[in-house]
């Protein structure tokens, strides 16, 4: 092993070092699209405010991470942004280099003459301008080969060997791989052969040979891993996902070794760029600092969230009067979505009410399918699993559903495998246009066959029962006042053929349908053991409250009962419940037709089960606020779909656990699902997942564009945007809650990273009062009067 | 008299044009009035078939002379102009949804239906002037398709490979229509055919066989110069299902028309068996190594069509169309339902581990599976007649294929109830393809021409074609015991990068220069 060390020292070293490790900090995990979740593309970002990330991010991957000024233009131009607005925000800013008056800060906004960002080149760009060779899509491409193989999870028949670490499998790989060789980059195996044996020492050596030092080293590093794209952000998910079970993970340092040999290995090979790479180094040393454009654009954004948050001041309005007790309770998750849905099933009827919480309703699962030995998290992905359940049925039916899932995948293995396929194709091809006309058609609907009930695995005991029940109705603030019926419902969205079906499902269910754990909560609660236990703790519920488990779907706006149990006697109740529920969905269908192109009322559950549907619902496109409060707050209010609507009691909150609870869990989960679509909105390149049309599925993990060898992650163009216009106004989102202030700070306080996201301006904060907005959080645990936030 | 398959193309061109009026975004009426006229192309090519069935084949001539333009109507063109018309109304469908509020949603509507009409054109051609003025006009269009994304690079690369194969193969049919109307003085197939199956060939006619077996090669994506196929995943999904189940096949097509003739040739026929039967193993094993779902759909294009290839190589013609048939169905569906990728593949991993076969099982599972060929073959030999050499040989790399599906079955981990579903899928699927078969020759037989009877060069082409295939899937089937050694890692490389043809060809064409430049 040839390693010169002998000029780094060992401060520069572990300085080197500690650079990569901040830099793949600052990528976002991606998680694999077989349950993905919405992750927050500034999650590295979250110590720093919207300005100087877009700063970074335009070092970094040659993007601003602020809408363009002609966007806000364009608002101020239609009124949208008004003055009042606009100078409340200017106000509002710290920055020095904020503008110094209302009017520098418009010109800002038609400011077109401000150039594209790039992003500070690389050594592969400073060789393909070098030498006319494309050397940075060369990368990408034969890097995007190796690392579909690498991350494979059942796509190929012959994948790389199970278990190979990232470094040493591409190694293997590169020292064979002639591609580079063809395209030029002579030597480039043995180069690799050469190269140092484990990732840390690779990174060493090539930073040294690119001239890397301490100042430099972390955007330089950032800028790779920018570069490979959604790799980067699946490997540290891998990181993610090994941390969160006490484990680590080195495939960020791995894949930066990668990418560090491409570029040494072409900084040897075109040496008349070296004057032009140094000058880059010098770039990276300099401290990232916002730019006053950076910043102008920033306080435009925060004006377009003032312009917002006013319409939301001017809904809230005050409490509506408490109702008698409700004959149906229905508990949403506070997806977004609901908000329509409640709203029109609490219109059908007076005596509904509504109450929202997150779709996992308190059960952190550790989940087997029926027929299936993979566990999945159906739970936040910021929590980790502490009830282990299973739908397995009784051994026997169990068994039948195994053989015909290994028989149809040994039928698939012969359709893959060579020689056989030809055979397959010969057998089976005819009958395939028989499969054509049933999808073209969009009859081939999966089968409505139940799956059975899910159970805990090895049961849990009388008081693990009720100490379930308490805390999950505790924190859901329904400890006193529960209907006739509970219905419990999760949510999916139905789709067919979509490469980013989880990504309609429950977020607070790991990307998984709400289903398991609603019937689960469901048979709990109707449990006598645990109605027993309950009233020893004190809650009392009514002996004729029957939990039912429904889970909603959010593509058609129907409901699925679950009946797992229901007592015969209360056949009429459940009737009218689900009269109800289909009225209510009828009114959900009408209000969201218009914004989904080319649908009608009557047309939009075709849009589930037709595989060409690239646009089957918006998903949470358009989400703005969360509120936790008593429904009474919202209740009546049109709140357009785009609230977070989370049932909170803060009298009934001893200690206000449950407050601590909701902005450490929930708004957090909300903050991303919500930055998720900013970025997916602003910087589509960067964090969006692309263009439906030419998806191609990758390793059963996500989808590159094409022929293309990048990974994108993120939410497609298309879930975004209609055609015409974006469909996600990019606003962060403002929270309010209704709870005293001093709680509200105490949360704060223990909570330096949550308060990370209030200081820097990733989330706003107001607390409500008597369902008014009462008070303005300001960096640094400071409260704004109500007069003052209303001015104007 | 006319076949109303032949008014198809009118239809879809004329609906084609109103679209072209209207390119942009979400023209009104216009995506239904497209899936209206697909249904219509659809209708009338169905009644072509009825037309043949109870009328009898059908011509129309438009010139006369060399350049004569000749639709025909017989059971083989209408049989693949229904199969055109047919995904050709699937895919224009499924555009009419996928497609919404694309920017340039009316040309993209025109062009699929201009780039159907010529394919359904190309594979009713009677004659050598309409087979390559229709062939020239897939490949405009088509080329157009794949540079719907026009600011793509990877879009601008793939489309130039496209179009240098595709046109390249259209400049050899011309040459070799050229040397055929010079030897016969007529551009019509089938009196070429006749003309050349009553006189030994002339060097002219011989070159020109050559050069249509070099053009099917080009336009079956064979190997050396697959590459532009693997690479074609560039533009929307409706593109890559009509390329691959409809326009894919005209090199198959074009063999089928010019059958008679090019049969005339033992060393075309010789040629055709090699390259096909390579590019059918190279394709194949490829395949395995591709992780993105239309990567690998791609490949699996190469490794059939080489399988294609092979089998007109063999003469066996009418299973070579049955081939056609069967493929494009399946992979217009495997295209256009690519997005349950996700879903598939975490399907795979819910029923617990795969029991892996050893190689006892393996032998085991090939010895079953020709007692299962034989009792199979003999009863259909009493059924439908003896089958030639060359059947036999095609029917015995198939059921190599199916051995496959027994092995996994009886991997000793493998549960005896999984052991009974694989035998039953295994006997559904010899006694499927075998039913295929004889349906197919009994369609299609009387209209093309009959198996040559094999001299030496044709038996020892069979016995390598079936040595190197059971070699294969011997392989194939102890796969799990081998894939993951080191000593296979750099294979597995070489092979995912397709044996770096492409790169050679990127290299040769200017395929890897910096866009930004260009």
């Amino acid at each position: 092993m040839v390693l010169k060390h002998s000029q780094i020292a060992p401060s520069l070293m572990s300085a080197i070092l500690k650079a990569a490790e901040v830099a793949a900090r600052r990528i976002p995990p991606a998680f694999p699209l077989e349950a993905t979740v919405a992750v927050n593309p500034f999650l590295g970002q979250t110590g720093e405010d919207l300005a100087t990330a877009s700063a970074r991010l335009q070092r970094v991957a040659g993007v601003r991470a602020v809408r363009a000024g002609a966007d806000h233009a364009a608002a101020i131009e239609d009124g949208q942004l008004t003055d009042a607005v606009l100078a409340e925000a200017l106000s509002a800013s710290t920055s020095p280099l904020k503008p110094k008056d209302l009017a520098s800060l418009k010109a800002f906004a038609a400011g077109t003459a401000t150039c594209e960002p790039t992003a500070l080149p690389t050594v592969a760009d400073l060789a393909a301008e070098a030498t006319d060779v494309d050397w940075p899509s060369i990368i990408e491409k034969s890097v995007g080969v190796w690392a579909a193989g690498q991350f494979d999870r059942g796509q190929a028949l012959w994948s790389p060997a199970p278990d190979a670490e990232a470094f040493a499998s591409w190694r293997a790989w590169a020292t064979h791989d002639l591609t580079p060789e063809i395209a030029g980059l002579t030597g480039f195996c043995a180069h690799v052969a050469a190269a140092p044996d484990t990732a840390d020492r690779a990174i060493l050596r090539a930073a040294e040979a690119l001239g890397l030092d301490e100042a430099a080293a972390e955007t330089a590093f950032h800028r790779l891993y920018m570069e490979l794209g959604g790799w980067s952000q699946h490997a540290r998910w891998l990181l993610w996902h090994a941390e969160l079970t006490g484990g680590t993970d080195r495939t960020m340092a791995d894949l930066l070794a990668i990418r560090l040999i491409w570029e040494e290995a072409l900084l040897a090979h075109v040496p008349e760029i070296g004057e032009k790479w140094a000058e880059t180094v010098s770039a990276h040393g300099a401290p990232v600092k916002p730019s006053a454009e950076d910043v102008a654009l920033a306080i435009l954004q925060e004006a377009s969230e003032r312009a917002h948050q006013r319409g939301l001041f001017a809904a809230l309005d005050g409490e509506t009067a408490p109702k008698d007790r409700p004959a149906l309770q229905a508990a949403f998750c506070i997806d977004v979505r609901s908000e329509l849905f409640r709203r029109a099933l609490e219109d059908v009827d007076p005596s509904i009410e509504t109450i929202g919480f997150a779709g996992f309703f308190g059960l952190p699962l550790a989940h087997k399918a029926h027929g299936s030995d993979v566990v999945e998290a159906h739970l936040p992905v910021l929590l980790n699993p502490a009830v282990v359940t299973t739908s397995h049925a009784e051994p026997e039916k169990e068994k039948d559903a195994r053989i015909a899932a290994r028989t149809a995948r040994a039928w698939g293995r012969f359709r893959q495998a060579a020689v056989s396929s030809f055979a397959f194709v010969e057998a089976a091809g005819p009958f395939y246009a028989g499969k054509l006309v049933r999808d073209a058609l969009g009859r081939g609907a999966r089968s409505e066959k139940r799956t059975p009930a899910p159970w805990v695995v090895g049961g849990l005991d009388a008081r693990a029962k009720a100490d379930t029940a308490a805390a999950v109705l505790g924190a859901m603030s329904l400890t006193k006042g529960h209907g006739e019926i509970v219905l419990l419902l999760g949510h999916g969205g139905q789709v067919t053929n979509n490469p980013h079906e989880s990504a309609y499902h429950c977020g607070a269910c790991g990307g998984y349908t709400g289903e398991v754990s609603a019937r689960l909560l469901a048979a709990l609660l109707n449990d006598p053991e645990t109605r027993t236990g309950l009233a020893e703790r004190d809650i009392m519920v009514p002996e004729d409250t029957l939990f039912i488990a429904g889970l909603h779907d959010t593509t058609t706006d129907e409901i699925t009962i679950y009946d797992d149990g229901l007592p015969s006697d209360r056949g009429d109740d459940i009737r009218r419940m689900k009269g109800w529920l289909k009225q209510a969905g009828k009114i959900t269908r009408a209000e969201r037709a218009p914004s989904l192109p080319g649908a009608t009322p009557m047309t939009i559950a075709e849009r589930a089960l037709n595989w060409a549907e690239v646009r089957p619902e918006w998903g949470l496109a358009g989400c703005a606020a969360f509120i936790a409060a008593p429904r009474a707050a919202t209740a009546g209010r049109d709140l357009g779909g785009r609230a977070f609507l989370h049932s909170y009691d803060w009298q009934a909150d001893d200690s206000f656990g449950t407050l601590e609870l909701i902005i450490t869990a929930p708004v957090v989960v909300a903050s991303w699902i919500s930055l998720q679509y900013y970025g997916s909105s602003v910087m589509p390149d960067v964090f969006g997942g692309g263009n439906k049309l030419i998806h191609n599925i990758v390793g059963g993990i996500g989808v590159i564009e094409g022929n293309s060898g990048r990974l994108r992650p993120g939410l497609p163009w298309q879930a975004v945007h209609d055609g015409e216009k974006l469909m996600h106004e990019p606003l962060r989102l403002s929270v309010m809650i209704e709870a005293p202030r001093e709680a509200i700070t105490g949360v704060l306080m223990r909570h330096p990273e949550v308060r990370d996201l209030f200081d820097n301006g990733w989330l706003h904060l107001f607390r409500l009062k008597d369902g008014k907005v009462d008070a303005r959080y300001r960096p640094g645990l400071i409260w704004a009067e109500p007069q003052e936030l209303l001015a104007a | 008299m006319v076949s109303l398959s032949f008014l198809a193309p009118c239809v879809l061109l004329a609906v084609a044009t109103l679209a072209w009026r209207r390119p942009g975004r979400r023209p009104e009426g216009l995506p239904q009035l497209a899936e209206y006229a697909a249904l219509a192309a659809l209708a009338l090519a169905e009644l072509g078939v009825v037309q043949v069935t109870v009328a009898g084949p059908a011509m129309l001539s438009v010139l006369g002379g060399p350049l004569d333009l000749i639709l025909r109507a017989d059971p083989v063109t209408v049989t693949l102009a229904l199969l055109v018309a047919f995904i050709g109304w699937v895919v224009i469908r499924y555009s009419r949804t996928y497609l919404d509020g694309e920017a340039q949603e009316g040309r993209f509507l025109a062009l699929m239906l201009a780039t159907l009409a010529a394919v359904l054109l190309f594979v009713q051609s009677g004659s050598l002037a309409i087979l390559i003025l229709s062939s020239f006009l897939v490949g405009l269009g088509l080329k157009r398709l794949l540079l719907f994304y026009s600011d793509r690079p990877e879009a601008r690369r793939a489309s130039t490979k496209f179009a240098l194969v595709w046109h390249g193969a259209d400049a050899a049919l011309v040459l070799a229509a050229v040397l055929l109307a010079g030897s016969y003085g007529t551009g019509d197939v089938s009196r070429i055919a006749t003309a050349a199956s009553d006189a030994s060939l002339t060097w002219a006619a011989s070159l020109a066989i050559a050069l249509i077996v070099l053009a099917a090669a080009l336009k079956t994506a064979a190997f050396p110069l697959h590459g532009w196929l693997t690479e074609v995943m560039e533009a929307p999904t409706p593109v890559s299902a009509l390329l691959h189940a409809g326009i894919i096949n005209s090199g198959g097509v074009l063999l089928i028309s010019l059958a008679g003739l090019v049969q005339q040739s033992p060393g075309a026929m010789a040629a055709l068996v090699m390259i096909g039967g390579f590019t059918a193993l190279f394709g194949a094993a490829v395949m395995l190594t591709q992780s993105a779902v239309k990567t690998s759909l791609a490949w699996s294009t190469v490794s059939q069509m080489g399988f294609l290839l092979l089998q007109c190589g063999l003469g066996l013609w009418a299973l070579a169309l049955l081939h056609i048939v069967a493929h494009s169905l399946y992979k217009a569906h495997a295209f256009l339902s690519s997005g349950g990728a996700v879903q598939a593949v975490a399907g795979l991993r819910r029923p617990g581990p795969i029991a892996v076969p050893r190689i006892l099982a393996v032998l085991k599972s090939f010895a079953l599976a020709l007692v299962l060929y034989a009792a199979i073959a003999t009863v259909f030999t009493a059924l439908v007649g003896p089958k030639t050499a060359q059947a036999l040989a095609l029917g015995a790399i198939l059921i190599f294929g199916v051995a496959y599906l027994v092995a996994q079955g009886l991997a000793d981990q493998a549960p005896a109830e999984l052991t009974k579903r694989t035998s039953l899928a295994s006997l559904g699927a010899a006694v499927a393809y075998f039913a295929f078969q004889a349906a197919a020759q009994a369609i299609w037989g009387p209209a093309l021409p009959p198996t040559p009877v094999p001299g030496p060069l044709e038996w020892a082409l069979i016995m390598l074609a079936v040595a190197s295939f059971g070699l294969v899937a011997f392989a194939q089937a102890l796969f799990p015991l081998w894939a993951h050694h080191p000593s296979t890692a750099g294979l597995r490389v070489h092979l995912a990068n397709g044996f770096y043809l492409n790169a050679l060809l990127d290299r040769a064409i200017g395929g890897f220069r910096n866009p930004k430049t260009h």
